[in-house]
């Protein structure tokens, strides 16, 4: 007695085919980086090794390792760190919980979100003109980093800034009456509470600046070098700007080890975005609220 | 705990940039060496053969192009910028202003090569061929129109392969075949680096590409460029471009501010010296001298 009418049936019908439309949708997003992870373990697996990973490049790059390269990447991204979670954490804490709501914080927050938007490439122009030339610290890894740190300090900003945010405001309240001051506060109640927020930004922060070459290009990522970095005013070799070297600009070079190369990189991108994703986890498992 | 957390990964990162500040003993002298594309390869092997000549000396190496070397010369940020075209006086005068004193040293030759696919019939043209296809308002679109059929290639249509416009190799290809006023025509496909050219003509029958003689590889085929005075043509070799018979054959070059001095100085002579020929030699060159290598 209670038939499908044909309206029933149609409308189950639109439901199961909107309902693969939108699987298959997905389906598709997840194809790409299973065939480029594909293509390159397949390609590049073969040519991992402990020699590649942990020595120089030999006979005009096309054997040996890749280990300056891979230590250059991690200078950077290091020093970048240092340079730009101070600053951008401060900037963060400043703008959440002390700054008033008028039209100068506004003007602020509305240049972090263009900052963010900026391509790296000016970015890299930037730090050409503004770390090599005018501040005289020239091609070197202080230069590069930070121009990395430069780039990447919207991320920080907006992490920390949001994770601030998403402290209920009655913890806040709750600690004031308590005779607390607002800096005792951020310390004892804000931060911890927001940590694994901020946490995830700037470690999301790392893979991003693990793959840039544009802004490191120009200020301080070299073709080659035959020694490895000694301080931070020496110039190093990168990943990703190996990787672009290998790939285009050496003749005679073996299929592989570009493969390799870019196998290497990104691993180190999905191992910076796993540990990401377990950290969160692990600190948000410890929320009491 | 957890705020204890953030300050300690502080510490220890500020204690890895410590320690990479001030490892490694002793501290060698960097020599910042920049620019060409054609000779990025060769000032790579050279940085790598030095570093066993004299272990004190690091040299840097960069690529992006002629312009690119020339420019941070100009900016006084390389100690040698390499180049495969002469500085033009407009950029004398800019280094000059800046306080540099670029100084000129010829570390070899290069010859470019015109790359043909190898199925391509066409083994012989002239410059006044090469300007027919390459120049703007040329008359040469089709092979047919140099009275060849390219097997493979649909249509017959002439497909231009050239270098973007801040390539050394691009403006001495342009001032050779072209002439000093001529221009490309539209529509060519401007590639990014040496070797893109000679892999996108490998796999391209209808392709016609410049680059250097160092990138051949054994499936692409070299034309022979028929000489101006028209008796017979010349095949791109290390030797023909050593001893000037080919026409579209170029010095490499490397610049200095000033007359060398101290390490930089002790390089360039290395450079300049047997060995040093020798491995531009070996890389596909032309020495900028007769040697005799092992």
């Amino acid at each position: 007695m209670f038939d499908a009418s044909p309206l029933n049936r149609r409308n189950a019908r639109n439901e199961m085919l909107v309902r693969l439309l939108l699987g298959a949708m997905t389906g598709l997003l997840v194809l790409p980086v299973l065939l480029i992870l594909g293509t390159l373990v397949y390609k590049g697996g073969p040519i991992i090794s402990f020699e590649f990973l942990f020595t120089s490049p030999t006979n005009g790059m096309t054997a040996g390792g890749i280990f300056p390269a891979l230590l250059g990447t991690i200078f950077l991204v290091l020093v970048a760190l240092l340079a730009s979670v101070p600053l951008g954490v401060a900037a963060a804490i400043y703008l959440s919980e002390y700054a008033p709501d008028n039209w100068f914080t506004r003007a602020i927050n509305l240049a972090i979100i263009n900052l963010a938007g900026v391509p790296s490439i000016v970015h890299a122009l930037f730090g050409v003109g503004a770390f090599v030339i005018f501040f005289r610290f020239g091609t070197s890894i202080l230069a590069a980093s930070l121009t990395l740190a430069i780039m990447t300090l919207p991320v920080v900003i907006v992490a920390t800034r949001e994770s601030l945010q998403a402290v209920p405001q009655a913890f806040r309240e709750a600690c004031w009456n308590m005779g607390a001051t607002r800096w005792q506060t951020i310390r004892r109640v804000v931060l911890p509470n927001a940590v694994s927020g901020i946490l995830t930004g700037v470690i999301l922060e790392v893979s991003r600046t693990a793959g840039e070459t544009a802004p490191i290009m120009f200020t301080g990522a070299a073709f080659f070098l035959p020694f490895l970095p000694q301080s931070v005013f020496d110039q190093t070799m990168a990943l990703s700007l190996h990787l672009f070297v290998v790939s285009t600009q050496v003749p005679g070079m073996p299929e592989e080890l570009p493969f390799g190369v870019a196998l290497v990189l990104i691993c180190m991108v999905l191992a910076m975005n796993s540990l990401s994703i377990a950290l969160r986890m692990y600190l948000r498992g410890r929320k009491r609220w | 705990m957890s705020n204890r957390f953030l300050p300690n990964v502080f510490l220890a990162a500020l204690a890895g940039a410590g320690l990479l500040a001030c490892g490694g003993g002793q501290q060698r002298e960097v020599i910042q060496n920049k620019g060409s594309d054609t000779l990025v390869n060769v000032a790579q092997a050279w940085a790598e053969a030095y570093k066993d000549v004299d272990p004190s000396v690091a040299v840097a190496v960069s690529g992006g192009g002629s312009g690119t070397g020339i420019a941070a010369m100009i900016n006084g940020t390389v100690d040698i910028a390499n180049s495969s075209r002469t500085m033009k006086d407009r950029e004398l005068d800019l280094a000059r202003q800046t306080g540099q004193d670029p100084r000129e040293h010829v570390v070899g030759y290069d010859a470019l090569a015109v790359y043909l696919h190898a199925a391509n019939p066409a083994g012989e043209l002239s410059i006044a061929q090469l300007a027919e296809i390459y120049g703007d308002g040329g008359s040469y679109t089709h092979w047919t129109d140099l009275g060849v059929e390219v097997p493979g290639c649909q249509d017959q249509e002439i497909v231009v392969v050239s270098r973007q416009n801040n390539s050394g190799t691009y403006a001495y290809f342009r001032e050779t075949v072209l002439g000093k006023r001529g221009d490309f025509r539209l529509g060519t496909r401007d590639m990014h680096g040496s070797k893109d050219v000679v892999d996108l003509v490998e796999k391209t029958p209808c392709a016609i590409g410049y680059s250097g003689l160092a990138y051949a590889t054994d499936h692409v085929q070299m034309a022979c460029i028929i000489k101006p005075e028209g008796e017979g043509c010349v095949t791109p070799t290390v030797a023909t471009a050593s001893d000037g018979s080919y026409p579209i054959a170029r010095p490499l070059l490397m610049y200095t501010n000033g007359e060398p001095s101290g390490k930089v100085g002790e390089y360039l002579n290395w450079i300049k010296s047997d060995a040093g020929q020798c491995i531009i030699l070996a890389k596909g060159y032309a020495p900028a001298r007769q040697v005799t290598c092992g």
